[in-house]
């Protein structure tokens, strides 16, 4: 794809004054410091808040602005204090002081933080570096699948333990929202942040993102986030599902509080990761690589960043909302005194439903990213596959009231959001042609990214069809609230978005890893967690026909055969991931190393060493040709014509004779 | 950031920490200030949609503040709090194109004005939402609006941080003439704070009573 030669020449660049050791303060801080800042800080916003609220409460305030004392308050600011001490403690405000005073980094601070020459120590710093960002994302990811996939497990041991309670009922509520919620995040994360990271800008020939510092701002922005929604299963959970629907959460325990406060900051971290990928894939594409030379998976990840930067914010106000709600009394979700729910749901779905479009792009882009190079023939229809992928972006602005047919909320929008949300199918169905016409004809290289490829096209096709049938307005007032719809956006969340991650990940591991994924066990855990998958998300397909309702812990034991299938299915789902997860780390230590170009393909990526090195490249490459050029002329065509020949030159001697 | 190197026949002023010209780096952080300006516009959308959206429904006839303080907020303080920083903005811009005719000393003159006068509408917001007579329990309209006013003072409080860092960068030698793109950043991001305030006053002037004058009851889905 490229011939790299040398862009920049070397010049000198006067450096502003060094003031001791390159770092400065970063040199102190690291992930314990931030523990620590963020718990104390925690601890000193609750007393103060304490303070004041007992104060003004005391003093017999009667001003109108007065503030609202109680546990509600304390507990908000308690969460606020420990994200702003944690990001504190890492390091995450030294940058901004840094510009405020006009002391700017040299280059050797920027090397320093890039975490150049520096070990182990560099993954648990405020480390600006995209590859050591890439693998940071991709530890918390496995961590919150890890957390994720364990609730799942118990919300299945529940339903299928038909002969008894394991868990109270609110304490299984809590797990269903807590699952939902952890499962949407790990999801929305899982391609764009370890692949967005590390894998992008050197695909894109770049030596860094184009915001290093707000790179590693966007994943402590996440790591602090997480813990807020952990805690809230010990304090009264979320029992109201991850949507969290006003007014329930409204009249919800304080746990919701660590939901609201992780939405709200986890929403800062995506919009600022989005900032930085879009700026990233416009501004700092290699010379010569011109947007029909772009890869797709460059493509996806810029469509997947639009829309969570465009759509997030009305999450993100949704939770503030809510938030004002429960401490300062406000009442915008609050019927009571002026509020609607309706306000809520709106805002809710405004991202709420983009969210699978953000989750399924990626993944699916992925693929294609891969899938020439695995049957060696270029990408069918390039133009198709950016087509519908920004067909996508620009339909998922339009279909979030899909989600909102049986609430009575403008019943006359049902049929065009019928329309729109059906439209949406026309774009993902280019996807899954690209897919279908770049194996047409070809011999695949069985290995186990090209396996998913089979497993998510399957996954998709079935999420797929549900869904159309999902945003049907008259099946959908049968279906709605029932286990089909739960049995489809797995499909489509997990079925086609993990899988495809699963896929992604094993083709990119040896760039990013340096070690080849255990190919066997790497298998064998994919293929028993797909197995299991389409046990446990088939069979909810008919407890939802048969009528059974989600988030529903006791019920006819018409639904007992169909929730023990999906119990030993989701077991099942267990068993493989835990072998996926093994081969991952046991690769991770052991595997067999991988040579500069894992895979033979022909992106940026694969034209630098193994392991990349501290700046990607030791010189810029300029891109000279498509990153899909596999077999150009078509060697099927090629091989028609020559039998065409040959058949003509035979019949031709055959005449003559 | 910034010095100016001569390495070939034209002289380029590169990026001190990665060394590329000031011209590139300027043109990413133009584009990721554009980036953030949309993210941000989405939130404002939330919350005037919110206000639209709670006047125009009513709930339960409780959009207007209840009767013990049924004044509306006076909407002079949103339109004199939105003027100044519409000064502050228009200065911050004048420094800018002073600083890129070579007027160092008049950029730092602006931002430093521009930074006081931030300051005095952030005061000013704070003063305007401690002296609302309505508390934020008293309905929709009191819910809305005191949220549009402390958006609004998160953003002034920014701007004025923006604005000082300006002055500083300037004093310091990092906003100079030949490397003048962060006072751009700074001005076109005050520029859109701008437009959200004047969006925050228009609504808050034109829409108090609500149309809806007869709504029926939603009920209260208390517990």
């Amino acid at each position: 794809m490229s011939t790299a030669v040398a862009i920049h020449e070397e010049a000198h660049v006067p450096q502003p004054t060094q003031v001791g050791k390159p770092g400065g303060f970063l040199r102190r801080t690291n992930f314990l410091t931030a523990l620590i800042s963020g718990v104390v800080t925690a601890g000193v916003f609750w007393i103060v808040t304490d303070k004041i609220t007992t104060a003004v409460a005391g003093a017999g305030a009667t001003n109108s602005m007065a503030l609202p004392s109680g546990l509600n308050i304390n507990i908000t600011m308690m969460y606020i204090g420990w994200v702003i001490g944690f990001m504190a403690g890492i390091g995450a405000f030294a940058g901004p002081i840094r510009w405020f005073l006009g002391h700017d980094l040299t280059h050797a601070d920027a090397e320093y933080m890039a975490g150049k020459d520096m070990g182990r120590e560099k993954f648990w710093k405020f480390t600006t570096d995209h590859k050591v960002v890439g693998i940071q994302y991709l530890v918390v990811t496995l961590i919150l699948f890890g957390f994720g996939g364990l609730l799942a497990m118990l919300i299945r041991t529940e339903l299928g333990a038909t002969w008894t309670e394991v868990f109270n009922p609110n304490f299984y509520n809590s797990i269903i929202g807590t699952h939902g919620i952890v499962m949407v995040i790990a999801m929305i994360i899982v391609i764009s942040g370890p692949i967005g990271n590390f894998i992008v800008p050197i695909m894109c020939g770049a030596r860094d993102m184009a915001f290093p510092r707000l790179n590693a701002l966007s994943i402590w922005l996440l790591i602090a986030a997480v813990p807020p929604l952990v805690s809230n299963l010990l304090m009264g959970g979320i029992r109201d599902g991850w949507t969290v629907y006003q007014p329930l959460a409204d009249q919800a325990p304080i746990g919701m509080i660590g939901y609201q406060i992780c939405i709200i900051t986890f929403a800062f971290s995506t919009g600022i990761a989005s900032v930085n990928l879009i700026t990233t894939i416009v501004r700092m594409r290699a010379a010569g690589m011109t947007w029909s030379r772009t890869p797709i998976l460059v493509y996806g990840i810029l469509g997947s960043s639009i829309m969570g930067l465009v759509w997030f914010p009305m999450y993100q106000y949704s939770q503030i909302l809510a938030l004002s709600d429960r401490t300062l009394l406000t009442s915008f979700f609050v019927p009571a005194s002026g509020g609607s729910v309706w306000l809520y749901e709106n805002l809710f779905w405004l991202l709420g439903h983009p969210e699978v479009y953000v989750i399924v792009i990626p993944a699916t882009a992925g693929m294609l990213e891969y899938l020439p190079v695995f049957v060696r023939k270029p990408l069918f229809s390039y133009r198709l596959a950016v087509a519908g992928i920004f067909g996508v972006v620009g339909l998922s602005a339009v279909v979030w009231v899909h989600h909102m047919y049986m609430t009575g909320w403008a019943p006359q929008s049902n049929y065009p959001f019928m329309l729109s949300t059906e439209m949406i199918s026309i774009p993902f169905s280019f996807l899954v042609l690209v897919v279908l016409g770049t194996m047409w004809r070809g011999k695949p290289w069985k290995r186990l990214p090209m396996m998913a490829v089979y497993a998510v096209v399957w996954n998709k096709v079935i999420g797929g069809i549900t869904g159309v049938f999902l945003s049907d307005t008259p099946v959908d007032q049968y279906m709605h609230g029932s286990m089909f719809v739960v049995a489809h956006f797995h499909y489509m969340l997990m079925g086609a978005g993990l899988f495809g991650a699963m896929g992604v990940t094993a083709y990119f591991f040896p760039k990013m890893i340096g070690r080849y994924l255990d190919e066997f066990w790497g298998s064998v855990g994919f293929w028993t967690a797909f197995a299991g998958f389409q046990v446990t998300f088939m069979s909810m397909f008919v407890a939802g026909l048969q009528g059974m309702p989600r988030r529903v812990l006791q019920f006819d034991s018409l639904f007992n055969v169909s929730n023990w299938i999906s119990t030993i299915g989701a077991y099942i789902i267990g068993i493989g991931m835990l072998i996926f997860l093994y081969a991952i780390i046991e690769s991770w230590r052991n595997g067999i190393l991988a040579p500069d170009n894992p895979w033979g393909g022909k992106t940026l990526e694969n034209f630098t060493t193994t392991p990349v090195p501290h700046e990607n490249f030791p010189v810029l490459p300029v891109v000279t040709s498509g990153p899909y050029d596999f077999g150009t002329p078509d060697p099927y065509e090629l091989a028609d014509d020559a039998i065409m020949q040959q058949t003509e030159g035979a019949e031709k001697v055959s005449a003559q004779s | 950031m910034s010095d100016t190197t001569t390495n070939s026949s034209v002289a380029r002023t590169l990026s001190a920490t990665t060394g590329e010209p000031v011209e590139v780096t300027g043109a990413r952080d133009k584009l990721g200030v554009w980036m953030i300006i949309v993210s941000c516009t989405t939130g404002t959308i939330a919350l005037l949609v919110s206000y639209a959206y709670l006047w125009s429904l009513n709930v339960n006839g409780a959009w207007a503040p209840t009767p013990g303080h049924a004044n509306w907020a006076p909407v002079w303080p949103f339109w004199v709090i939105f003027t100044v920083m519409f000064i502050a903005t228009l200065i911050m811009w004048n420094g800018y194109r002073g600083l890129r005719n070579g007027k160092v000393g008049g950029m730092k003159s602006a931002a430093l004005l521009s930074s006081l006068l931030l300051l005095a509408a952030f005061v000013g917001q704070i003063v305007q939402i401690a002296t609302f007579p309505f508390g934020p329990a008293d309905g929709g309209y009191a819910s809305a609006a005191l949220w549009l006013a402390i958006a609004n003072a998160i953003w002034l409080f920014m701007a004025v941080f923006l604005a000082t860092a300006i002055f500083n960068r300037t004093r310091a030698g990092r906003v100079t003439p030949e490397n003048p793109s962060h006072a751009r950043l700074v001005a076109m991001f005050l520029t859109y704070l701008c437009v959200a305030a004047f969006l925050g006053c228009v609504f808050t002037t034109v829409m108090q009573d609500s149309p809806n004058t007869n709504s029926p009851p939603f009920g209260t889905f208390s517990q």
